[in-house]
């Protein structure tokens, strides 16, 4: 995947300025930056969701990215659901599968093993009959990580997913998601606020502010200088648990 | 009682009330859900300047004028909700407000024309005519299918523009043809309901449904069922009781709410509160 010279203005605002990434298959990618720095615009538009003033686009090579979709699991930062809207965990999975377009007609059971295995997976089967909209922020982000895996992707971008997810639960969040990267062998792009998380999972960072400030290896990126750059804070390593983690902010 | 004793109005406002229940109910489970209630409301009232325009330009049946001009309300809600940086309820209000006003100053320059007020606010099932049955069978079938073979979708579309997108949806191209099929559905029903009831044709059998559904498949389906009953039910007893038809049809489908809510509340969800608990 990568990107070239983007550049998206919203409301007036230059929101990305230029920005160039390139991602080889199997990364974990993180992109970090305060917030407004273009992280979530840059995800927006690598799945054609935010239209670009100039620049280009490529997944899996190809430009035009609505052939490329198909290969993509896509994570939102969160769902504006309403709770009248009943929608079951079951039926919203189902709604992944073109085999079951039409659901409303016919239930596989077939399907429903797949969906239950998919479940599994992520320790959520019990979530199966729930509404979606009745959810908790952390059991709401692993349904949406099960429906985008669900056509086995091979590049997986999460916007923040730990946004809606308690303290304690990021952590665990957060190993999922690199349990998830290792099995499914996938290449995943990740917007994070947590430079701890960064620090201990990616393979490759890129801090970003309007443009791609630096980028390279979690050791490499995360020190005070790049992360001045990035951040415009002074920042200082810090410990956790007995032994460093990575940098820490502070102003 | 013998079914050729019937009226033949009777017996073409029941036919179009069995077809425009249940689309409208259908419609309701992702109008509400999509939070576009208000929506519905306004392309309704929008209706009355249809129908008054259609009486100043000589039309005896203003039913395609008001469809028309349905449609510009609701291109120009969201033309303004694109191209301003008005709230949603804003350009919807102002365009409610000022179709009614509208559509009765023209009403009541035509001297002739100022009991259909009455008629198209609340409907009137005298009012529906041979050709508005056909009109109702063959539209709303067409509607009907489309809806069904669009249901995943717009579940999807539901959940989230941004998934449904990266999922291969169409999602503008979709959002413009709900709209414009509610548009249709709404102002068609206005005959029957009337302009300032027809919404609760669209609201009350999915919230009714909501009460006693556990997914969104149960909902669909108990919510196509009660705008059924309504619609005939209510049809019935404005025909026997000799009261106005609208009205006749939201009680039908109040009661039929409170039902459901005292029902939801006693069976359907009590298990899962005590299992909370």
């Amino acid at each position: 995947m990568s990107v070239r010279d983007l550049r998206v203005t919203l409301g007036g605002q230059a929101i990305l300025r230029g920005v160039n990434l390139h991602l080889h298959r199997g990364q974990l990618v993180a992109l970090i930056g305060p917030n407004g720095s273009g992280k979530t615009t840059l995800l927006r538009a690598m799945v054609g969701l935010q239209k670009p003033d100039s620049g280009e686009v490529k997944l899996f090579g190809e430009s035009n990215l609505k052939k490329a979709l198909p290969r993509v699991g896509y994570v939102p930062q969160r769902l504006a659901l309403d709770r009248s809207f009943i929608l079951s965990v079951r039926e919203f999975l189902a709604l992944r599968l073109r085999e079951t377009q039409h659901w409303f007609w016919h239930r596989h059971r077939d399907t429903d093993d797949r969906l239950r295995a998919a479940m599994a997976e992520l320790g959520a089967e019990s979530l199966l009959d729930r509404p979606i909209a009745a959810l908790s922020g952390g059991q709401l982000q692993r349904v949406l990580i099960i429906f985008a895996l669900l056509k086995q992707p091979d590049l997986l971008l999460l916007d923040e997913p730990t946004a809606g997810v308690d303290t304690p639960g990021e952590q665990d969040f957060y190993e999922t998601i690199a349990e998830v990267h290792r099995r499914h062998k996938l290449t995943v792009v990740l917007v994070s606020h947590d430079l701890s998380m960064v620090y201990r999972h990616a393979s490759w960072v890129y801090a970003l502010n309007g443009v791609v400030c630096c980028e390279g290896t979690p050791e490499h990126v995360m020190n005070a200088d790049s992360l001045k750059e990035a951040y415009g804070l002074n920042v200082t390593p810090y410990h956790h648990h007995g032994h460093s983690h990575g940098p820490g902010v502070t102003h | 009682m013998n079914f050729s004793d019937i009226e033949p109005f009777m017996l073409r406002a029941f036919a179009v009330a069995v077809v425009m229940g249940p689309l409208c109910a259908l419609l309701g489970v992702f109008v509400t859900a999509r939070r576009m209630a208000f929506f519905s409301d306004t392309i309704a009232h929008g209706a009355l300047a249809g129908i008054a325009l259609g009486f100043l330009l000589g039309f005896e049946d203003p039913t395609w004028p008001m469809v028309l001009f349905s449609l510009l309300v609701a291109a120009a809600i969201l033309w303004l909700k694109e191209h301003t940086e008005l709230l949603t309820d804003t350009i919807m209000a102002l365009l409610l407000s000022g179709s009614v006003a509208f559509g009765i100053i023209v009403l009541s320059l035509l001297k002739n024309r100022r009991g259909e007020l009455h008629r198209y606010l609340f409907g009137d099932i005298l009012s529906v005519g041979p050709d508005d049955v056909w009109l109702a069978v063959v539209l709303c079938g067409a509607i009907g299918v489309w809806l069904f073979v669009k249901v995943s979708p717009l579940a999807l579309l539901t959940a989230s523009e941004d998934l449904a997108h990266v999922c291969g949806v169409r999602t503008r191209w979709l959002n413009y043809a709900f709209v414009l099929v509610l548009t249709v559905v709404v102002s068609l029903s206005i005959r029957l309901l009337g302009i300032i009831l027809v919404t609760s044709l669209v609201v009350i059998p999915p919230a009714a449904a909501r009460n006693l559904a556990r997914n969104l498949r149960q909902q669909i389906i108990l919510s196509l069922i009660i705008g059924l009953f309504g619609g005939a039910a209510g049809t019935v007893a404005s025909y026997h009781w000799d009261i106005p038809c609208g009205p006749a049809i939201v009680m039908v489908c109040i009661g039929v709410f409170i039902i459901s809510l005292v029902v939801g509340k006693l069976w359907v969800n009590r298990p899962a509160q005590e299992k909370a608990a």
